[in-house]
This record gives structure tokens, C-alpha cells and sequence, in this order.
């Protein structure tokens, strides 16, 4: 070995143990800045959960954080509002992705370069910038509203921004015009790598469109659609932009979201970070649990 | 050689990661003076008068006026405060008046005590009562939110209404006057955004009561004029002469396009209503209508704002002789920054000034800053407390339940028990 006869400093020491000292000494650079950025926040801000005051003067608190947690009507609405969202958008945008990608796989088709584009530009797009036009173009006189009514759909102008029930409709909506783009692309590159073949196999043997996209492309796209199923469950619970610019939490609370909901008692109401930090962890703790749930449901199937 | 090379060239990098971060020696030179503040046409146009009168006196101060959003200038400071580090303050900042003991409890220590330094008795006492903590007082009042009702005369006389049928009256008697005027002549007597809750907040003040009591503990449940208050905003939306609107953009946009025949809200709105030039000389002003509960005045406050001084700031003394010979001495100041602004100050040697007196054609001649004058002394004197922002929420989240005809009772209820949670 060239570096033990080089330098006469390594004569003492083993291969192995030469190695991995130099081994350690590159890596700690890296590791004292993700152990200073974010290790430390993490074990910071778990300790900060226990503690409650307002702006810079805080006090002990203990459990007292998760109690108020538990009665706290806002917080439960907004868990309300995410889990509405992350049950209805997510199999939606998934199923919806799916489908779209399937369809521009087809090799047959014309323009497809300009429906991709067309499809994924919406992902590229600012986040502000698209929720503000989305509440103008959604309120009592706009666009959409003025389009529903010139084609006879509706009787009168759906209140989007003033009822409830369609501030979430529209949280949804905007949603998934925004994030469709996105998986497609992931499905879309995954569905290149299936050979024509079985394709080919499946039609000599009868098999209808629809057939061959639920027996062969969505089995072999498994791996993928669990992939993008956790990051969008990711993304939905930590959704914070649209609810603040389309519905600014929506009327009386109904689409504030969990981390909408920390901005307030952060920068909106009297600060107060340890309760804030709290509710950060109720957010790691839900992000955790149905991750696991996700890989479970798949994984076992790859056992079976 | 190679390995010199190498060795040299790490030290390099690392020694240019200490390098980036020089900071320039604070200038010896002529003191400059940072303001944060918001609204171009407004605050920051009137802070822009007042830099070039004083730098007029006192030509070696530098002004540097940082314009943003009102939330954005709220979390700026809230950030910067609790981070403890000073740099990124600025000297003056601007807060308004319901955020003021927020900012004044949750950071003692990090305000200017200005006590000793203005004869606070020449402010409106109730813009001072709400930066005073600790028998200590903290900013300089600036504009006041004093309420009124601006009508069309003429669509109101359409209806059958004179002037005197607008003074003095209660809320339920404004909207049997909507309903007819609605009836008659098929423009809306009013629009409210049924999600903002600014009008009950008026209403409370009306009465010299809050979302607090005397104690600061939620005064929601159980207190009659909180009651009164929003089963009148309740029984307003509901009314058939009643516009609903969302959003800044479509309020005011109602009576511009006459859509509304009237307007209640602060007097800063003056500017929007005359935005509408066809409209000249069809306006009026009458005192705002008062709750049906006894102590209720036709008098009320909405928003406001005062200037506050950081005391990390390194131009303390500069900053505060300039607010000094501006804000608290120079009456021609508040006169220019009325006829250009709207903008009726709270220091009141001012308004015995000449552009109060001016009697404005596109309200048919009258004098309408003499009536905020008159209107202003009458303002019950409240103590906002910390966690307006808090009681707007819970208030804002039990109003659907209340439109729908539910019971004010267990709403106030419901949102007691979520302000109580809000503020622990």
C-alpha cells in the first residue's frame, strides 16, 4: 500500500485504523454543522415544547402544554381541516396523476411534449402568486363564478370563500391543480422503464385499456406510487400557504391548517413559542405514523 | 508539493468563511434614523412630511423610511425581538394602538420609556391610557381611528330621510332606516364582511367595554354588552339592507360604485370615500349609531396607531427630539397631513387648527374633521389588553353559528373557552 510506505507518520498506526480515523476526520465537518443546524433545534425545540410565556418570557410548564393541546377547540379544527384535506386530495391527485400519465405514455399521441409541459407547469409556478390569483379568480364575482353562471351550471354565484363547506372544496381544488403536475412526472418516467411487451402480451390475450393499466402498470408502479403517496402526505400536513392566502384559515376556522394555526400563535397572536412547538411535534408525530402506515401497506404486499 | 498545495488551499477556504462576515464600523458620521412603518399613502407619505420638516431644523439627521405590510411590520418585530439581537431593529416603529401592551408586556425592557420626556396631557387620554404600563408610558400617539358614519344624502332622501333622522340614533334603528331605504330605492343601506369582526369591536367601545374586564381576564360569556353587541352585528348581516361583502377591495368598492349608502367605520376611510369623484357633494357625515344598553355613547374608535422607540437603538436621544418637535409641537404639521391625508392626529392643541374648520365640498359643505374632533373626546377610555388579535379569532370563529340563529349565550361560551385556552 502506497500511503503507509509514503509517509513515515502511518507507520505506526493500522490500515483499518488509519482509515478510519481519516475517515472521521472528513466526515465531522459535515457532522458538527447537521448536528449544530439541525439536531440541536430538534432536541431544543422538544425541550422548548415543555415550557409556555409569552415572547421572551417563559416559565416551566410540563405536560401543561399537551393538556391545553387536547382542549384547544382552533387546534382540533385545523386537525380536522388537514386530515380532510390528506383524505380526500391525496387519492384524488394520485389516481388523477396516474391516469393523465398513463395516457400521455401513449407513444401514439400527438403534442405531447406541450401537455407535459402544460400539466407540470402549475408545480413551477409561486405559491403565493398562484393562491392569490386563485382568490380572485374564486370570489363571489369573479371568474369562475361568472363562467358557472354564463353556462347555466348554477342558479347563483357558489359563495367559494364564505361557506365552509366550499373554502375546503377549493383548498382542494387548488391543491391538486398544483400538485398533479408533479406526480405525473414521477409516473410518467417510471411507466418508461415497463417493456412494451407485456403490454403487447396483454392485448394478444384480450385485455381491454383498462385491464392493463390496473393489472401491469399499477403493480410495477408500486414502489413509485408509495414514493409519491409519502411526500404528498408529507406536503399536505404541513400545508400552510394556501390556507394562508386563498381563505387566510378560511371563514370561522373551517380551513386553517396545522401549521397555519402555529403561524398564529407564533407571529399573529401574543407569542408564544413553547406551545407553538408543541403543536410543530403533534405535526412530526402524525408525518411518522402514516409513513409507516404507507411502507406497511406496500411492503407487505412485495412479501406476499 | 502537492500535498502543500492541498493544505494551503484548505486553509484558504477556510479562512474566507471568517472573512464574509465583516461588518462595517458604525459610521461616526451624521446619526440616521431607521422607521418601519406601513401604508405608502398614508403612514409613510405623513412620516416622509415630517422628515423633511424636521430636517429642515436639524439638516445633519439621515431618515431611512422602510414601508411594508402592517402583518409583515408586526412579524419583523416579533422576530427580531425575540432573538434578542438588536441589529436588525429599527429606531422608531410603528404599532397599532390594539397590539400596543403585546408588544409593551411581552418585551419589557426592549421600548424607550418616553415618560419624562412629552407632557402626555396634550394627547387624547385614551390613546395614552393604552401605552402606559407600569405607570411607565412607551410610544407617541399618532392617528386615531375615530368613528362616524359617512350616507348619501341623496339616496337617503329618496327614501324620506332627513340629516337629523341619522344623528344620535341606536343600531336597531339604522337598520330599520336600511330596510326602508333598501325597500325604496334598491341601493343597499350598507355592506359588512361577515367574516370581520371590526364592528363589534366598535360597538364594544361605544360602551366602554372589551373583550376584557377590568382584571384582563375574557369578558365574553356573561357580559351583557358583549351580548348586545353581537346579536346587533348578527341582526346587521342578516338584514335584508345589508351588503355582504369579502375583503378590503369589495367593501369599499360597494360605495364607490354606489352599491352602499353608507359607511360606518374610522375616520381613515375618509380617503377611500373620496376616491369616487362623481360622488362630490352627495356625502355627509353623522355620529355613529350606538348599541341599545345604557352607557353607550355615539362615539367609537377603530384602529389607530402610535410610533414607538426601540431602546437598542443607537439614535435614541436623535429620535426622540424628532418626534418631539414634530409630532408633539408642530400643529401646522397635523393641519397639512389632515388636508392631505385624512389623517386627524391625537395631539390636541392641533385641532383648534385651521384645516379642521375647512368645510369640504364633497361632503355639500361640511366641516366634517370639526365633528371627529367633537366625536373623539367622547370616546370611552378602554383598556385593550394583549390578546385583542386572540378575542377577534374566537369571536370570528362563534359569528356563523350566531347568523344562523343559534343561541348568543352558548356561542359567547364557546368562545370564551377558546380564548381562555388561547391565552394560557
Amino acid at each position: 500500500m502506497k500511503t503507509i510506505r509514503q509517509s513515515g507518520l502511518v507507520r505506526h498506526h493500522s490500515t483499518a485504523g488509519f482509515h478510519r480515523s481519516t475517515g472521521w476526520m472528513f466526515v465531522s465537518f459535515a457532522l458538527i454543522l447537521v448536528g449544530v443546524f439541525s439536531i440541536y433545534p430538534v432536541i431544543s425545540s422538544f425541550l422548548l415544547s415543555f415550557q409556555t410565556g409569552r415572547g421572551a418570557v417563559y416559565h416551566f410548564n410540563g405536560l401543561g402544554n399537551i393538556q391545553r393541546l387536547l382542549k384547544d377547540t382552533v387546534f382540533l379544527q385545523a386537525l380536522k381541516n388537514t386530515f380532510v384535506y390528506f383524505i380526500f386530495q391525496v387519492p384524488i391527485m394520485i389516481i388523477l396523476a396516474l391516469t393523465i400519465a398513463s395516457v400521455l405514455n401513449n407513444p401514439k399521441l400527438k403534442f405531447r411534449g406541450f401537455f407535459r409541459i402544460a400539466i407540470f407547469l402549475p408545480c413551477v409556478t409561486s405559491l403565493v402568486a398562484y393562491s392569490v390569483l386563485f382568490k380572485s379568480m374564486f370570489a363571489l364575482d369573479g371568474l369562475v363564478n361568472r363562467m358557472l353562471l354564463a353556462i347555466n351550471v348554477v342558479a347563483e354565484p357558489i359563495p367559494w370563500l364564505l361557506d365552509p363547506f366550499w373554502a375546503k372544496v377549493l383548498i382542494i381544488i387548488a391543491l391538486t391543480w398544483r400538485w398533479t403536475g408533479y406526480n405525473m412526472m414521477f409516473y410518467l418516467s417510471a411507466m418508461q422503464n415497463i417493456s412494451p411487451s407485456y403490454y403487447e402480451a396483454a392485448r394478444i390475450d384480450g385485455a381491454n385499456a383498462f385491464q392493463q393499466f390496473r393489472y401491469i402498470t399499477v403493480p410495477l408502479l408500486k414502489p413509485v406510487i408509495l414514493f409519491t403517496s409519502v411526500m404528498s402526505t408529507i406536503g399536505t400536513l404541513q400545508l400552510f400557504d394556501e390556507s394562508m392566502n386563498i381563505t387566510g384559515g378560511g371563514p370561522a376556522n373551517a380551513t386553517i391548517t396545522i401549521s397555519h394555526y402555529i403561524y398564529n400563535v407564533l407571529f399573529r397572536f401574543t407569542p408564544n413559542f413553547g406551545y407553538a412547538a408543541t403543536i410543530s411535534y403533534v405535526i412530526v408525530f402524525l408525518v411518522a405514523i402514516l409513513a409507516f402506515v404507507q411502507f406497511k401497506l406496500t411492503g407487505d404486499d412485495h412479501a406476499a | 508539493m502537492k500535498k502543500f498545495l492541498f493544505v494551503v488551499l484548505a486553509l484558504m477556504l477556510t479562512l474566507s468563511v471568517f472573512a464574509a462576515g465583516d461588518k462595517e464600523a458604525a459610521a461616526a458620521g451624521p446619526q440616521k434614523i431607521t422607521i418601519w412603518a406601513w401604508d405608502p399613502n398614508f403612514n409613510i407619505a405623513i412620516m416622509e412630511e415630517a422628515k423633511a420638516r424636521y430636517q429642515a431644523i436639524n439638516p445633519d439627521v439621515q431618515f431611512e423610511i422602510v414601508d411594508m405590510a402592517k402583518a409583515d411590520v408586526e412579524q419583523k418585530l416579533l422576530i427580531n425581538l425575540s432573538s434578542g439581537v438588536t441589529d436588525g431593529l429599527p429606531d422608531i416603529v410603528l404599532i397599532e394602538d390594539y397590539n400596543a401592551e403585546k408588544y409593551l408586556s411581552s418585551y419589557p425592557d426592549s421600548f424607550a420609556d418616553l415618560t419624562g420626556s412629552f407632557d402626555y396631557s396634550q394627547f387624547a387620554p385614551y390613546k395614552v391610557k393604552l401605552m402606559t404600563v407600569g405607570g411607565k408610558t412607551y410610544g407617541v400617539p399618532f392617528d386615531t381611528g375615530v368613528a362616524g358614519t359617512y350616507y348619501r344624502k341623496d339616496i337617503l332622501e329618496a327614501a324620506g330621510f332627513r340629516a337629523s333622522d341619522m344623528e344620535n340614533i341606536t343600531w336597531d334603528r339604522f337598520i330599520e332606516i336600511g330596510e326602508a331605504v333598501f325597500a325604496k330605492t334598491g341601493v343597499s343601506m350598507c355592506a359588512f364582511d361577515p367574516t370581520d369582526g371590526g364592528l363589534v369591536r366598535v360597538m364594544l367601545h361605544s360602551a366602554g367595554s372589551w373583550y376584557f374586564d377590568k382584571n384582563g381576564k375574557p369578558f365574553l360569556a356573561g357580559n351583557p354588552v358583549m351580548e348586545a353587541a353581537v346579536a346587533t352585528y348578527a341582526k346587521l348581516i342578516n338584514s335584508p339592507g345589508t351588503m355582504k361583502t369579502s375583503g378590503w377591495a369589495e367593501w369599499v368598492g360597494a360605495i364607490n360604485s354606489g352599491k352602499a349608502a353608507t359607511i360606518s367605520t374610522g375616520v381613515w376611510i375618509t380617503g377611500s370615500v373620496k376616491a369616487e369623484a362623481t360622488q362630490s357633494g352627495k356625502w355627509a357625515l353623522a355620529p355613529i349609531p350606538r348599541l341599545n344598553v345604557p352607557g353607550a355613547v355615539n362615539a367609537s374608535n377603530l384602529g389607530g396607531s402610535s410610533w414607538y422607540v426601540l431602546n437598542s437603538s443607537k439614535a435614541k436621544a436623535t429620535a426622540i427630539d424628532f418626534l418631539k418637535q414634530i409630532y408633539a409641537k408642530d400643529n401646522d404639521f397635523y393641519q397639512k397631513i389632515l388636508v392631505d391625508r385624512g389623517a386627524v392626529g391625537s395631539f390636541l392643541p392641533s385641532q383648534g387648527g385651521s384645516a379642521y374648520m375647512v368645510a369640504d365640498p364633497f361632503f355639500g359643505g361640511q366641516k366634517v374633521f370639526q365633528n371627529f374632533s367633537a366625536y373623539m373626546q367622547k370616546i370611552p377610555s378602554v383598556e385593550f389588553g394583549s390578546y385583542t388579535y386572540e378575542a377577534d379569532s374566537a369571536i370570528a370563529s362563534v359569528l356563523p353559528s350566531i347568523y344562523a340563529g343559534g343561541s348568543v349565550a352558548d356561542a359567547l361560551k364557546a368562545a370564551q373557552a377558546q380564548l381562555e385556552n388561547a391565552i394560557k
